[in-house]
């Protein structure tokens, strides 16, 4: 049983919370009828995102198909694909006049394309309306099937991401119907299959628990199949009933990560604690252009 | 004048939230954007600023106290000006 109290929140966790801004931004989307990860997860981030401008969309919800147990998106019946939302997601983008978007899903194991058109259409229309900026996608694992995987690449994405979220020991515990191997398989097949153009990503938690070789052993995993950006962060457990918190990892490990990534040669390195797969997501992008 | 404050929203998610640390005391000068106390909501400490120019008043809930958003937090005497 874990009855073990959350350890004490550290003092990088505190936040300014403006709703002014926060006010802003939603009436911007208003009559957009979209979802913002950042609103469905309860981002930290939030207050600083969307004062700045900044959002991630996500697609094809509210509800999941998936359970992870580290998640805070809602779990439940899906809904029918909304054929407007990708014309909607390029406006929003257009209006708060983005120049990186990142777009990314619930999981649709429900769909026969298990999302993956919904991927493309949202590409091509923000492309449309947005010729200028640049587009990162933030995938389900489309249960390794190289068929959706396909389709995405397809559409030329600057980024494409799939989250790792954790270490091989602890992903069966957090991840639901989600495993270590599968996520390797879907970055190593987009890596050998996208166009040079498109960088592969991938990003993790900290604080679940892992230990320091399970973590370079994760980061040897990830640049054997030549990933090129890599984002690391502290996970918060977003209530009682989801995965326990099992420590606040001191910023000290955070530099070491860094620094033990890069020497491993990943192209792009976030490692901090409010890292996000998509916090500050183009300053990756501007990173590896030298803009 | 005296103005009240009142629990913003400081989560899209909920709206009960821990109450943290008063960071002014009751008869301490308040400035616009200085921060009056911090909340603990599910994910993060949000620091809440004021919105007013004054001296803090009174305190009407403590640290671990439950509160929603609205609820009355506090009470600023506004500085005329």
């Amino acid at each position: 049983m874990e009855k073990k109290e959350a350890p004490k929140k550290p003092d990088w966790l505190k936040v300014t919370y403006d709703q002014k801004k926060v006010d802003q931004m939603n009436q911007l989307l208003s009559g957009l009828k979209l979802n913002t990860v950042c609103a469905e997860a309860n981002c930290p981030n939030l207050g600083e995102c969307f004062g700045s401008g900044t959002a991630s969309f996500i697609i094809l919800g509210p509800n999941c198909t998936r359970a992870c147990r580290f998640c805070d998106i809602p779990h439940g019946h899906p809904k029918p694909v909304d054929l407007m939302e990708p014309y909607r997601v390029a406006e929003a983008t257009k209006r708060l006049g983005l120049s990186h978007v990142v777009v990314t899903s619930v999981d649709r194991d429900d769909l026969p394309d298990l999302g993956a058109d919904q991927f493309v259409k949202t590409i091509n229309e923000i492309r449309r309306l947005n010729p200028d900026t640049t587009i990162e996608v933030l995938t389900p694992d489309f249960q390794g099937h190289e068929d959706c995987l396909d389709k995405v690449i397809a559409a030329k994405p600057d980024v494409f991401n799939h989250n790792m979220e954790t270490v091989r020991s602890i992903t069966p515990k957090v991840r639901h119907r989600a495993t270590y191997d599968t996520s390797l398989k879907v970055l190593k097949y987009v890596k050998q299959h996208a166009p040079k153009t498109t960088f592969v990503k991938t990003g993790i938690m900290l604080g679940l628990g892992e230990t320091d070789e399970e973590v370079y052993q994760l980061m040897d995993d990830l640049r054997a199949i030549d990933v090129d950006f890599l984002t690391i962060g502290q996970y918060v457990q977003p209530g009682p009933k989801n995965y326990r918190l099992r420590e606040w990892v001191p910023m000290k490990r955070y530099a070491t990560y860094y620094r033990e990534a890069r020497k491993r040669g990943f192209r792009f390195v976030a490692s901090s604690p409010l890292v996000r797969s998509s916090y500050k997501a183009k300053e990756e992008l501007e990173a590896v252009y030298g803009k | 004048m005296l103005k009240e404050v009142h629990m913003p929203k400081l989560s899209p998610k909920s709206d009960d939230y821990f109450f943290g640390e008063w960071i002014k005391k009751p008869g301490e000068a308040v400035k616009q954007g200085d921060i009056l106390f911090e909340v603990e909501t599910d994910k993060v400490i949000s620091q809440v600023e004021s919105e007013e120019n004054g001296v803090l008043k009174e305190q009407k809930v403590a640290t671990g106290d439950t509160t929603k958003v609205g609820d009355l937090v506090a009470t600023i005497e506004v500085s005329d000006s």
